[in-house]
C-alpha cells in the first residue's frame, strides 16, 4: 500500500475524513466549501505551503482574520496547513506557534487541514529523525492530530470535546 | 470493642490505607458502589490494548528501546537535570527543582501570585495530585479549574483519582448525571454522554478564555532541548498550554530523557498501552515558552509568554538509590498494569490504590512519595504476573510488590509471629502469622500429610475452621485442599516403570501443592507420559519458593529457589527435561528465579533451568508433534466417559509464560469441543482468595469466569478443565462441580492396565 493510501485508511479509522485535491487555490477552496458548515471561517497563514494557495479560501463566505479571543471562540471552521502526515497512525502534524495555526486548529468546531502528499511519513518516530522532513520534527513546536478531539470520561465515547468535533484532511 | 469503620460511601475516607482495616473498608465500598463501572471501563481498555499492541509489528523491539533509554536516563539523572536546567533557561523559561510537595506547591503559588493570576486552568497531572497543588492555590485565593473532564468530575465530587490515566473511571454515565444534577442547579438535559460533555465543555470554554495561567503535567521531557511531550485526547491540555500567557508544567524528575529524539519509541507504545490507540487525538511536542505564538487577548496589549518547568523530587531521588524500587521510576504511567489486573478490574483504584497512585505500580509510588504504610493496598497484587508482559518498559511489578510486602511484614509482625518466624522462616525472616502460614505451606503440608487423616478431620471441624480464621486469617468459607496420603512421591515409588528405549527423558517436579494436595494430577501425568514412551521419574519434593515469594518472604524464597535449582540440576545433567504440573512453579523457573538467584552461579542455574522447564501438557504436545503422534488416535475424545465437551480455563501465570496455547491445541487435536475463558485470573490467585480479608473480592473476581462458563454451557453442559491448583479450588467452590487437570482427562482414554 502506498503511504498516501495507508494514511487515508488510518486517518479514516481515527474518525477523520480525507480527500485528495489538486494543489491549486481554487480546488482547495472548492473542497472546503463542499464540506464546511456555514459560519465564521478562520484561515491560518500556511507555513509550508505557498501563502497564495489559501487565497481563494480567504474569499469564502464567513472568512475572517481572527485576532481576539472572542472572535476565535466563535469560529466554526478553521483552515491550516499540516507539515507532515503519518501513514501508520493517520495523524497530521500542525505547527502550533506559527501565526494563528495553533488556535485555528484547536478552537474551531470543524478543522480542515491541507497536507502536501510528499510529506507523508510512515511512523510517528520519523518525526524525530534528522534525515526526514529536513529535521523539522526535531525543531518545531507541533502537535500530532489524530482524528477529532474525543473523550470517554462521560461514559460512552463522545467526539468533539474542547477541540474540534470534526477533522477533514485535504491531501494536495 | 470495635470502633465504627470510616463512612464507607466516601472514597476520601478510605484514601489513606495505612491500616488494613481501612483497606478492607475500601474494598467493601468499591464492591458495593464502583465495581460495575470500573469493570466495564478497565476491561474495554484491556481489550483495546491487546488489539493495539498486537498491531505493532515491532512491539518487542520498541519495549527494548524504551527500557534501555529509561535505564540510562535514571542512572544519569543528576547530569540530565543539569543539562535540562540549562536548556530551559536558554529557551527563556524558568527551571525549578522542588525538594518536596511543600516546596513545589509554594513555588507555583508564588509564580501565580506574582503574575496576578486569579484563575488557573489545569490539565490532568497526577504529580499535582501527589503534591496537593489545588488546595495550596485555593488557599491563596486563586480559582483552580480542572479541565480534563474526568478531573472535572472529581473536582465536583471532591474525590481522589481511581485510575492513573482515567481518574474518574469508577463513574458510570448515570452516576455522573446524578452528580451534576445535584451540584449544578440546572434544567439542561444531562442524560447522555453528549449532553454531559457539552455541559462541561461550555462551562470550561469560558474558563479557558478567561484564565490567567495554565498548569499541565508532562509525559516526557528532553534534557537536550527542554522540549516536552503532552499526550491527551480532549484538547484541554493544548488549550492550557496555548491560551494563557503563563504556562507552568509540573512533573516528577523521572520524566526526563536525554534527548528529544528519545521521544520516538515512547509515543506509539504509550498510546497503544494506555488507550489502545495508534496515537491519542493530540500528542503535543513543544519547547516552551511558545514565544512565536501570539497571545490572544480582547485588548490591544498582549502580555509576553512565560514558562516554568517545576520538577518534583518528593522522594524520587531516594527511590533512585533503592535497590528494588528504583525500577518504578521507569514507569511512563500508561496504566497497562492496572487494566490487565483482575483485582483492579473488580474494585479500581479507590480500593487498589492510595491517595494518588493506584494499581500494581501504584504501591511503589505511594511508598516512594509518601510512606511505606501508604503502600499497604499493594496487598491486592496477587503476583498473578499478567501485567509483566504488558508493561511497555518491562517493569517487574509483582516483584516490586513482593518487596513492599517484605518491608511491611517486618513492621507488622507481632511478638507471637516473631517467635514463629524464627522457627519457620529460613534466615529468621519475620512476618505476621497469616503470611507465615501461607508462605511456609511446605512445612504445614509436610506435617498435615504425615498426620492425615487426622489433620483433614481437624480441618472439617467447624470450631477448628474458626480458630484458623482467627489465628492465621484463613477464611472459614474456604476449604483447604485435603492433605494427601500417600503423597505423590510416595505413590510414584510404586508406579514409575522404566521405559525401555525411551524417546525422551523427563523428571516430574513434585511441587508441594501436587505432592501434598493433589497427587492424582502427577500420577495421571506419569501414566500418560509412560504410555507414549517417555522415560519419566519423579523428583524429591521441596518448596520452590512461590508460596514464600507471594507472602513477601523473599530471603526464604531465595533459599528455596537455590535448593530447588540444585536438586533439578542433577536431573538436567542426566539429560532430563523438567516437567511441571503447577504453572505458578513454571513461572518461578522461567521468570522469578532470575531475581532470586542473583550471583553469577545462580544466574547460570536459572538460565539452565529456564531453558529445560516445561508445562506438562506443553511438553507432551511438543513431543507428540515432534514424533508425529496423532492426538485423535491416542486420545479419541468421542470415547471419553465424560463426553467431549469441555470448558478449559488456563492459569494466569501459564498465560504469561506462554504455555497455555499448547493445552488448547492438544485437546482440540484430540477431538474435544473446547470452550475457553478469557479472564486474566480466576480470582483465587494462590493463597489470596483464602484470606478472610479478601474472600469477597476473590469471589467477585471469579464472577466473570463463572459467567463465562454459564454462557459456554448455553447449549449443554461441559466438563471443567483447569491447569492451576488454585483455579481448581476457585472453579469448584464457585460452580460446585469437579474440575479436572488436563492429563487426568487424557489418562481416562488410555488402554486400561491390569491391576
Amino acid at each position: 500500500m502506498s503511504l498516501i493510501d495507508a494514511f487515508e485508511k488510518s486517518a479514516t479509522a481515527a474518525a477523520a475524513t480525507v480527500e485528495r485535491v489538486a494543489r491549486t487555490p481554487d480546488q482547495i477552496a472548492a473542497a472546503v466549501a463542499r464540506v464546511a458548515p456555514a459560519g465564521p471561517l478562520a484561515v491560518a497563514a500556511p507555513l509550508y505551503l505557498p501563502a497564495e494557495l489559501f487565497d481563494a479560501c480567504r474569499r469564502l463566505p464567513g472568512a475572517f482574520e481572527a485576532r481576539s479571543r472572542q472572535a476565535m471562540d466563535d469560529c466554526v471552521v478553521g483552515i491550516t496547513d499540516a507539515f507532515a502526515g503519518v501513514a501508520h497512525s493517520g495523524s497530521i502534524c500542525v505547527c502550533i506557534d506559527h501565526e494563528y495555526a495553533g488556535f485555528v486548529s484547536l478552537l474551531s468546531r470543524f478543522h480542515v487541514a491541507v497536507l502536501p502528499a510528499e510529506n507523508i511519513v510512515e511512523r510517528p518516530a520519523d518525526l524525530f529523525r534528522p534525515d526526514r522532513l529536513n529535521g523539522d520534527g526535531l525543531r518545531r513546536n507541533f502537535v500530532f492530530i489524530t482524528g477529532p478531539s474525543a473523550t470517554a470520561d462521560m461514559g460512552p465515547l463522545v467526539r468533539g470535546v474542547h477541540g474540534p468535533h470534526r477533522l477533514h484532511v485535504i491531501v494536495v | 470493642m470495635a470502633t465504627p469503620a470510616p463512612a464507607p460511601e466516601s472514597p476520601r475516607a478510605v484514601a489513606n490505607k495505612s491500616s488494613k482495616r481501612t483497606l478492607v473498608a475500601a474494598i467493601r465500598m468499591a464492591l458495593r458502589i464502583e465495581s460495575p463501572a470500573v469493570r466495564r471501563n478497565t476491561q474495554t481498555f484491556n481489550r483495546n490494548r491487546y488489539a493495539a499492541t498486537s498491531a505493532l509489528a515491532d512491539y518487542d523491539q520498541l519495549k527494548d528501546r524504551t527500557r534501555a533509554i529509561k535505564e540510562r536516563a535514571i542512572a544519569g539523572l543528576p547530569e540530565l537535570l543539569a543539562t535540562l536546567e540549562a536548556s530551559v533557561k536558554r529557551n527563556g523559561g524558568h527551571f525549578y527543582l522542588a525538594r518536596d510537595a511543600h516546596d513545589a506547591t509554594h513555588y507555583i503559588a508564588g509564580v501565580c501570585t506574582r503574575a496576578g493570576a486569579r484563575l488557573v486552568v489545569k490539565g490532568k497531572s497526577m504529580t499535582s495530585e501527589e503534591v496537593g497543588l489545588n488546595r495550596v492555590l485555593q488557599e491563596q485565593g486563586i480559582e483552580v479549574a480542572e479541565t480534563d473532564l474526568a478531573e472535572f468530575i472529581l473536582q465536583v465530587a471532591d474525590e481522589q483519582p481511581s485510575h492513573i490515566i482515567a481518574p474518574a473511571i469508577h463513574y458510570s454515565r448515570e452516576r455522573i448525571t446524578a452528580l451534576f444534577k445535584s451540584r449544578f442547579k440546572t434544567d439542561l438535559p444531562l442524560d447522555t454522554g453528549e449532553e454531559l460533555t457539552r455541559f462541561a465543555r461550555e462551562r470550561l470554554r469560558q474558563k479557558f478564555l478567561a484564565a490567567d495561567a495554565g498548569i499541565t503535567g508532562a509525559n516526557l521531557i528532553a534534557a537536550d532541548s527542554g522540549s516536552i511531550a503532552l499526550v491527551e485526547s480532549e484538547g484541554n491540555i493544548r488549550m492550557t498550554t496555548l491560551l494563557p500567557p503563563l504556562h507552568i508544567a509540573i512533573a516528577g524528575v523521572e520524566k526526563v530523557l536525554p534527548s528529544r529524539a528519545d521521544f520516538a519509541p515512547f509515543l506509539e507504545l504509550l498510546a497503544a498501552s494506555a488507550t489502545g490507540q495508534k496515537l491519542s487525538s493530540y500528542t503535543s511536542i513543544i519547547t516552551p515558552p511558545l514565544h512565536a505564538a501570539p497571545v490572544l487577548t480582547n485588548s490591544d496589549t498582549a502580555p509576553r509568554r512565560e514558562f516554568h518547568l517545576v520538577l518534583v523530587d518528593n522522594g524520587r531521588m531516594s527511590m533512585r538509590q533503592d535497590p528494588v524500587l528504583h525500577e518504578a521510576l521507569y514507569c511512563i504511567r500508561c496504566s497497562a498494569c492496572l487494566n490487565s489486573c483482575a483485582n483492579f478490574q473488580t474494585v479500581g483504584g479507590h480500593a487498589f490504590g492510595g491517595e494518588t497512585y493506584s494499581g500494581g505500580i501504584g504501591g511503589s509510588w505511594e511508598a516512594g512519595t509518601r510512606t511505606l504504610e501508604a503502600a499497604r493496598f499493594s496487598e491486592l497484587c496477587t503476583g498473578c504476573s499478567r501485567c509483566v508482559t504488558q508493561c511497555p518498559i518491562r517493569i517487574d511489578v509483582p516483584f516490586l510488590n513482593s518487596t513492599l510486602r517484605q518491608r511491611l511484614n517486618q513492621r507488622d509482625a507481632n511478638k507471637i509471629a516473631q517467635l514463629f518466624s524464627t522457627a519457620l522462616a529460613d534466615g529468621g525472616e519475620v512476618a505476621p502469622l497469616q503470611k507465615l502460614f501461607f508462605g511456609r505451606y511446605d512445612a504445614f503440608g509436610k506435617w498435615g500429610s504425615l498426620l492425615a487423616p487426622l489433620s483433614n478431620w481437624m480441618n472439617a471441624i467447624p470450631g477448628a475452621r474458626l480458630l484458623m480464621e482467627k489465628f492465621v486469617g484463613l477464611d472459614r468459607r474456604r476449604e483447604l485442599p485435603p492433605f494427601a496420603k500417600p503423597t505423590l512421591v510416595e505413590a510414584a515409588k510404586n508406579c514409575v516403570a522404566r521405559v525401555s528405549d525411551p524417546k525422551a527423558k523427563a523428571v516430574l517436579f513434585a511441587d508441594i501443592f501436587t505432592n501434598y494436595g493433589s497427587p492424582s494430577r502427577g500420577l495421571a501425568t506419569l501414566r500418560v507420559f509412560q504410555s507414549l514412551g517417555i522415560d519419566v521419574v519423579v523428583s524429591d519434593t521441596c518448596a520452590d519458593g512461590r508460596a514464600a515469594l507471594s507472602q513477601g518472604l523473599i530471603s526464604t524464597a531465595a533459599g528455596q529457589a537455590r535448593h530447588t535449582a540444585e536438586l533439578l540440576r542433577k536431573h538436567i545433567e542426566d539429560d532430563r527435561d523438567v516437567v511441571l504440573i503447577e504453572p505458578s512453579v513454571l513461572a518461578m523457573f522461567r521468570l522469578d528465579y532470575r531475581r532470586l538467584l542473583t550471583d553469577a552461579e545462580g544466574q547460570l542455574l536459572f538460565e539452565r533451568l529456564r531453558d529445560h522447564s516445561f508445562d506438562a501438557v506443553e511438553y507432551l504436545w511438543a513431543f507428540m508433534q515432534g514424533t508425529g503422534l496423532d492426538a485423535a488416535k491416542l486420545f479419541p475424545a468421542a470415547r471419553h466417559p465424560l463426553g467431549k465437551r469441555l470448558f478449559y480455563h488456563s492459569h494466569c501465570q501459564q498465560k504469561t509464560v506462554g504455555s497455555a496455547p499448547a493445552t488448547e491445541a492438544l485437546l482440540r487435536a484430540a477431538g474435544f469441543d473446547v470452550a475457553t475463558s478469557n479472564v486474566e485470573c480466576c480470582g483465587m490467585a494462590g493463597s489470596f482468595g483464602y484470606k478472610k480479608e479478601y474472600y469477597d473480592l476473590s469471589m467477585a473476581v471469579g464472577q466473570d469466569l463463572f459467567q463465562q462458563v454459564t454462557e459456554a454451557e448455553s447449549d449443554g453442559p461441559r466438563v471443567l478443565v483447569a491447569t492451576g491448583t488454585s483455579c481448581h479450588e476457585q472453579l469448584a467452590s464457585g460452580l460446585k462441580r469437579p474440575v479436572f487437570y488436563p492429563t487426568e482427562l487424557l489418562a481416562a482414554l488410555l488402554p486400561q492396565l491390569d491391576g
